[in-house]
């Protein structure tokens, strides 16, 4: 066994199976899924809101009227605008099925607990008046999504964590024996339920005497800022992308591992940019969204392997390489590439794992630099799914621009320079391999 | 006989199942074969007569064991070589030798 491989095994592997297995990360990570089908059909009217079609907004408006694009975007209200709400529901539940507590009741605690931490204030300016007023009796839904999604994910947790204790110690309602069981039931989240709010109410009272005024002001603050400076800084997505690349090498999900901790910072940034994009900005805040990853730089799936598959099928001469090209064709065009992870394998494989290395943090690099300078429009917000085939994926996901398409065969081509000299000599192995066996 | 599988979303995995399907019609067999996330896997398991991982999720298999052997459920990690190649007759033989073990 080499050096390198003797690291991946003995060193990486059982930090990231301790990681990948930390039931916190994994309900984060999996309550954050729930929000995917409602984000992704709020980005279709978004989509439909922003057609980059010479006419179409004048053509709308005679025919819908003037409040066309207002209507048109009543979905995105309810959809981006309650990532926060679905997500704090979802982590819950996915932590208290962990716990093998009941989640459905965990989760609609979690719910209340949020809303029990937002205050009830929206700020209203009045027709004429200069300054805004905070009214009260409405539920801000600035806050109920992106906005809200770390204070959401922040209480799931804490509120999961006592349910669950109240439950497995058993300080539980008793009923008398004779009730039914269902009845009884419906009793026992009471107790914990009970300490859950009173906790976050305690905490509120405490923060409002604070200059902080609410919980979500300490969080932006205290969590928000630092994690959006890791998530929104060229190093940190960078360290990201190399750890993805580095757990593929020893054959773990890279991507779901490591979106467990980033996955929650590129969706608020995603959702940054989709409200800037929707208020008509011309320059989004943000580079690094979720489809930065997903659409530009894994093209092909995590590794940016479609310029791989692409060399197999045009270039290769050993029977293997030929096969598992045509393999890996289909599902590498809707970027999902377990055939050639674990099929050429590029797993375990010091010769192929250089290039997988470092072809996407090549395609960081370069996709940094054209949506810095402005050269590519940046990602628009629209939660276009990992598994939309590239050049229709970059087209989506800047909202239309042609840039984006370009961007993708340009990162494409700069894969497949990086990849193709490695591969040749894998490929030449491998023809060795057939020739002599054959003879 | 009833092979649940799963990997992160239960889309590399179904790549597999249709292969899988494929094999067990050739061999005559009478098989339901799907695919979940990885999140999934405990509304489908009492469904299922063996649950099969992919490789890329085997740092979930100690919690998926344990989901499986209070239902008496066999729960192995795909051979990663059979799942790179999507050798749907290798892996249906191997989810048969669990089952019958």
């Amino acid at each position: 066994m080499s050096k390198l491989n003797n690291i991946l095994e003995n060193r990486v592997m059982p930090v990231a199976g301790r990681i990948a297995g930390q039931r916190h990360l994994q309900a984060l990570r999996d309550g954050l899924i729930l929000t995917m089908p409602l984000i992704i059909v709020g980005s279709l009217f978004l989509i439909l809101g922003f057609l980059p079609i010479p006419g179409y907004e004048d053509f709308m408006a005679r025919t819908f009227g003037d409040a066309w694009l207002t209507k048109l975007l009543y979905p995105v209200g309810a959809t981006f605008d309650i990532m926060a709400l679905i997500a704090g529901f979802g982590i819950a539940y996915r932590l208290a099925e962990k716990y093998e507590v009941d989640a459905l009741s965990a989760g609609a605690i979690s719910v209340a607990a949020f809303l029990l931490a937002t205050p009830y204030q929206v700020s209203f300016l009045a027709e004429g008046a200069s300054e805004a007023v905070m009214v009260g009796g409405a539920i801000p839904v600035a806050l109920m999504g992106s906005k809200g999604l770390f204070v959401a994910m922040l209480i799931a947790m804490i509120s999961t964590e006592i349910y669950r204790f109240f439950i497995q110690k058993n300080i539980v309602f008793k009923m008398p024996d004779g009730v039914p069981p269902a009845v009884s039931k419906s009793f026992i989240a009471l107790i914990p339920g009970f300490v859950v709010i009173t906790v976050i109410w305690l905490f509120r009272l405490l923060v409002e005497q604070t200059d902080f005024e609410s919980l979500h002001n300490i969080v932006g603050i205290i969590l928000g800022k630092p994690l959006g400076v890791l998530g929104g800084s060229l190093i940190g997505s960078l360290v990201a992308v190399f750890l993805v690349q580095l757990l593929w090498s020893c054959g773990l999900h890279g991507a779901s591992i490591v979106g467990g901790v980033m996955g929650p910072i590129w969706l608020a940034s995603m959702d940054v940019n989709r409200i800037a994009f929707q208020d008509g900005a011309s320059d989004l805040p943000n580079i690094f969204t979720q489809q930065f990853f997903d659409i530009f730089v894994y093209i092909g799936g995590s590794g940016a392997t479609l310029a791989l598959v692409v060399a197999m099928i045009l270039r290769a001469r050993s029977q293997q390489m030929k096969q598992l090209g045509r393999l890996a064709i289909g599902p590498g065009l809707f970027n999902i590439n377990e055939p050639i992870t674990f099929g050429m394998p590029v797993v375990m494989n010091p010769l192929m794992i250089v290039p997988f290395v470092l072809a996407p943090l090549a395609t960081v690099i370069i996709t940094y630099i054209a949506m810095s300078t402005g050269l590519v429009a940046r990602p628009a917000g629209i939660a276009v799914p990992w598994t939309m085939p590239p050049i229709i994926g970059g087209y989506l996901a800047t909202g239309g621009k042609i840039s984006g398409a370009v961007l993708q065969l340009v990162n494409f081509l700069a894969a497949f320079a990086i990849y193709y000299p490695f591969f040749k000599i894998w490929d030449k192995q491998k023809y060795a391999e057939e020739q002599g066996t054959a003879k | 006989m009833n092979i649940l599988l799963c990997c992160a979303a239960g889309m590399s995995t179904s790549l597999l199942v249709t292969k899988m399907e494929k094999s067990a019609a050739e061999e005559g067999l009478e098989m339901s074969i799907w695919a979940v996330p990885g999140e999934a896997v405990r509304n489908h398991i009492d469904k299922a007569d063996v649950l099969l991982v992919g490789p890329q999720v085997r740092y979930m298999l100690p919690q998926l064991k344990k989901l499986g052997e209070t239902r008496g459920i066999p729960v192995d990690v795909i051979n990663t070589v059979h799942y790179g190649t999507c050798n749907g007759a290798e892996v249906l033989k191997f989810a048969r030798q669990l089952v019958t073990k």
